[in-house]
């Protein structure tokens, strides 16, 4: 794998010198157990630059640590290969005695905080003063200075002096490494999991703490951290490490705001940090065992294809500062419309433009919410994105290519929609088995029986009975929550890529909504397919959506992800908005 | 079989008012069926004496040629149902037609049809049904072309609405979205739901059919071959002085009689299918 490069403006310090503080080239660590060997890092290059800060993010077992430990060369018990240059000195190839001339004075490193990583028999004053001792001639004293010195710079008040880690609190703790780790003025700072098992303040303070102690040294820092509120605001740069292998770097901010591979948007969809009130969905399955062929994350990704399982992706640039390791380029877009117009006739010969220049993306594997009251314009909008309706100008690509003659909503692995109504949106005369088999039907697919088949599936999986009076029932004698999941039902059966759901459940009863939004998020989970969730209902947006539009008269006048859109600027623009719409148009649904 | 039990099962949900209505028709169709075989004279020979009230040789009595009235009847009930039942079809499909047309299609061709549609509605049907028969002469096939010249309007006007109210429903939409096509949409959406509304329609227009071809051969303008109810009452009306004698009691009576039942049960089987076809909705 080639070096990674990094021309990430940092700021005024970072511009005045350019230069590589650390050059990981090849680094790979290998740990064996028995006869078996686990590759914990696996052929990274990476350099940081002087100043900068870098985080790096990941599951347990990722090698983010492992990748730290290499750094300092402080591996035991596993073989590691590669070399890591700082300042053109290649620390894997030096000796112990020579290491210690860098370690704690160029390169220090804040452990993972917990009881263990303190001496449990020395006091918090020796604990700190042993760096001192061991880098340093100082006098007794002036160890003594220098510690009340540290213990200050960390916010530790000196009375904990003769305290033993037991009695400190896990914050107190985790300023004490802090101060061992300063004891020397190292140049790059790595941080592993500063904020683990603190609370919230404890983890605001010490988040401060590191970004003061940084414009103050102006050290390097490469914070490694699962926690993505840390990570946020502590680094410029990110990198997301899976099985050992970067799968994607860019801009901290960037990333977080749209994420291009898929594991690192199901870390960020998994972090409660950034979407407060969302429904929390991890990544599913687990990091299986290594194959050397194909994607590593190949089992588990929403948008994996057979190529995925016998190619290995390289890192290559797919934006400006950013690169995915993913054969598909990163994540999918699904569902590309740009400039859709679309204006109504009036009966009174005036003119309704219901849509106006708008545009939606819609990415593999993501919940897209387009949120506006009612009137704005969203059904028009994903009547015209089916060929429901036919818009005056505007462009429609499905999976790069142009959705015309209803190309994309026939197909299989296509584009379906659901509509609001399920009463008008399933014939009353025919039979459940019937409309759920009609998509099958009209395109011809297979035979009858493996249709009925596969609609009884899909009927399972919708939670309805398949007995066959229940096949044969016509819907008309279904109730309103049985015929949505119906409806649901039948726009599945052509194992839809993209799942346009139109106000399914504003005509249901609040239980029956929850169930199905949690039957379609568990279906979408296990199946892998995105969704546009329209609905002027803010509260069920926020449970669901991973990105957010909203639509006022017509336009989109707000995009972004849920948490940028809901909880941090625009939160009380979009409540106002359109709740208050909804409360003067005196719908209650 | 199963199609015979479907159809008890269906009767068998009517009231009373419609079970009989039923019972009616289908005694009047096997009655015009096997017209030769319940009549037991000629309707068009005499077979008796002239003017003879009912009795136990002549059930009906016979008119003022000697021919027996029950004979007629029966004879006359297979014209009367045929051009019935031939204008409602040909005026529910062609009608039918038109409306799928004009509702499916829409813009100018909706527009061009439903203004012929104003027209034919503003347009006095008697009279000019009376003209047209007159004009194109009198025959069984011109008798229901003319009627159902007249006739196809309410089913258009019926099942345009239905289809418009229909392509606005979203299982329509959605159909369309997986790629159906208009046969398929007709197949299976438009027709089955259109159906009912037409079949009640016809039985509607089956009996309009049938008073205005008795009313056409009451004035004369009827197929002077067939023998329909209405040319009976036109032969016993144009009787002189038959008010004054008691012939009119079996003579105008009876055919008069069949006519009204006939109609009535028509009239009450449209209803009780309506009545149905609405709650089954």
């Amino acid at each position: 794998m080639k070096s990674i490069p990094i021309d990430v403006k940092m700021g005024v310090d970072y511009l005045l010198e350019e230069q590589n503080i650390l050059e990981v080239k090849d680094l790979s660590v290998n740990y064996i157990s028995r006869e078996e060997k686990v590759k914990a890092v696996d052929k990274i290059s990476l350099n940081i630059k002087k100043g900068e800060n870098l985080g790096i993010i990941g599951e347990s077992g990722c090698g983010k640590s492992s990748l730290a430990l290499a750094i300092m060369n402080l591996i035991t018990g596993g073989e590691v290969t590669g070399n890591v240059f700082y300042k053109n000195t290649d620390l894997l190839k030096l000796s112990e005695q020579k290491l210690k001339k860098f370690r704690w004075q160029e390169i220090a490193i804040v452990f993972q905080n917990s009881l263990n990583v303190l001496n449990p028999v020395l006091t918090i004053k020796e604990q700190i003063s042993e760096p001192i001792k061991t880098h340093h001639n100082f006098s007794k004293e002036q160890i003594a200075r220098k510690v009340t010195e540290l213990m200050e710079l960390v916010g530790l008040d000196t009375r904990w002096e003769e305290s033993y880690p037991h009695q400190l609190s896990g914050g107190m703790r985790q300023r004490v490494l802090i101060a061992m780790a300063l004891t020397c003025n190292p140049k790059l700072l790595i941080v592993d999991e500063p904020t683990a098992s603190l609370d919230r303040e404890s983890k605001t303070q010490i988040i401060n703490l590191l970004n003061y102690l940084k414009k103050k040294y102006k050290f390097t820092m490469l914070v490694i951290s699962h926690n993505m509120k840390t990570i946020k605001q502590l680094t410029s740069r990110l990198i997301t490490m899976y099985k050992g292998r970067f799968v994607e770097i860019g801009l901290t901010e960037e990333v977080i705001k749209n994420p291009e591979h898929c594991y690192t948007r199901g870390l960020l969809n998994s972090s409660p940090e950034l979407f407060p009130y969302k429904d929390l969905w991890g990544i599913k399955g687990s990091a299986e065992e290594d194959t050397d062929k194909g994607c590593a994350f190949y089992s588990r990704c929403p948008q994996s294809n057979q190529n995925c399982q016998d190619k290995k992706p390289e890192l290559a640039y797919v934006g400006v500062e950013r690169m995915v390791a993913c054969n598909q380029g990163g994540i999918i877009t699904f569902l590309d419309a740009r400039d859709i117009n679309k204006t109504y006739k009036l009966e009174n010969g005036n003119y309704l433009q219901a849509v106006k220049n708008t545009g939606i993306q819609v990415r593999s594997g993501e919940v897209v919410a387009l949120v506006g009251k009612s009137g704005s314009g969203k059904s028009t909008l994903a009547r015209v994105l089916v060929n429901a309706l036919k818009p005056e100008s505007g462009e429609i690509y499905f999976l790069g290519e142009k959705n015309e003659n209803e190309r994309a909503t026939k197909m299989i692995g296509g584009m379906q929609i659901v509509f609001q109504d399920p009463f008008t949106a399933t014939s009353d005369r025919l039979s459940v088995l019937e409309v759920v088999t009609e998509p099958l039907d009209i395109i011809k697919w297979n035979t009858p029986a493996l249709r009925k088949e596969k609609a009884i599936l899909l009927l399972q999986e919708v939670q309805l009975p398949t007995t066959s009076s229940f096949l044969n029932r016509s819907c008309q004698n279904l109730s309103g929550g049985q015929r949505q999941r119906v409806a649901i039902a039948r726009s599945l059966v052509t194992d839809p890529k993209l799942l346009i759901a139109d106000e399914i459940t504003s005509m249901l009863d609040p239980s029956v909504q929850a169930n199905i939004i949690r039957k379609l998020k568990e279906l979408q989970i296990n199946k892998g397919f995105s969704m546009l969730y329209i609905t002027h209902n803010i509260d069920l947006a926020k449970k669901i959506a991973d990105k957010v539009y909203v639509m006022q008269d017509g336009e989109i006048i707000q995009k972004g992800s849920s948490s940028e859109v809901f909880h941090e600027r625009g939160y009380n623009y979009v409540s106002e908005r359109t709740e208050s719409g909804i409360r003067s148009f005196g719908g209650s649904k | 079989m199963n199609i015979f039990l479907k159809f008890i099962r269906y009767i068998s949900a009517f009231s009373l008012m419609g079970k009989i209505s039923t019972f009616i028709i289908i005694f009047m169709i096997i009655i015009a069926v096997f017209a030769p075989l319940v009549s037991p004279y000629p309707p068009d020979k005499s077979s008796g004496p002239a003017l003879s009230p009912p009795g136990s040789k002549h059930i009906m009595g016979t008119d003022d040629l000697g021919y027996d009235i029950w004979s007629q009847i029966a004879h006359g009930a297979r014209v009367s149902l045929i051009i019935g039942i031939g204008t409602a079809l040909l005026a529910s499909f062609g009608g039918g037609i038109v409306g799928i047309i004009a509702g499916y299609k829409g813009g100018l061709l909706d527009k061009t049809i439903m203004r012929i549609i104003d027209i034919m509605i503003v347009l006095p049907d008697l009279p000019l049904i009376i003209i047209l028969a007159a004009f194109l002469g009198p025959s069984l096939v011109n008798i229901i072309f003319v009627l159902t010249i007249f006739s196809w309007i309410r089913p258009a006007r019926i099942v345009r609405s239905q289809i418009l109210m229909l392509k606005e429903m979203d299982y329509i939409n959605s159909a369309k979205t997986y790629g159906a096509g208009v046969m398929y949409l007709l197949k299976k959406h438009f027709l089955p739901e259109i159906f009912p509304i037409i079949a009640v329609n016809m039985i509607r227009l089956s009996s309009r059919a049938i008073v205005s071809e008795a009313g056409l051969s009451f004035l004369g303008l009827g197929d002077p071959a067939s023998k329909s109810w209405g040319r009976i009452i036109h032969y016993a009306t144009n009787f002189r002085g038959i008010y004054y004698t008691p012939f009119w009691k079996w003579w105008l009576l009876y055919p008069w009689l069949t006519l009204i039942i006939l109609v009535l049960a028509l009239a009450f089987l449209s209803q009780e299918l309506e009545k149905v076809y609405s709650l089954r909705k």
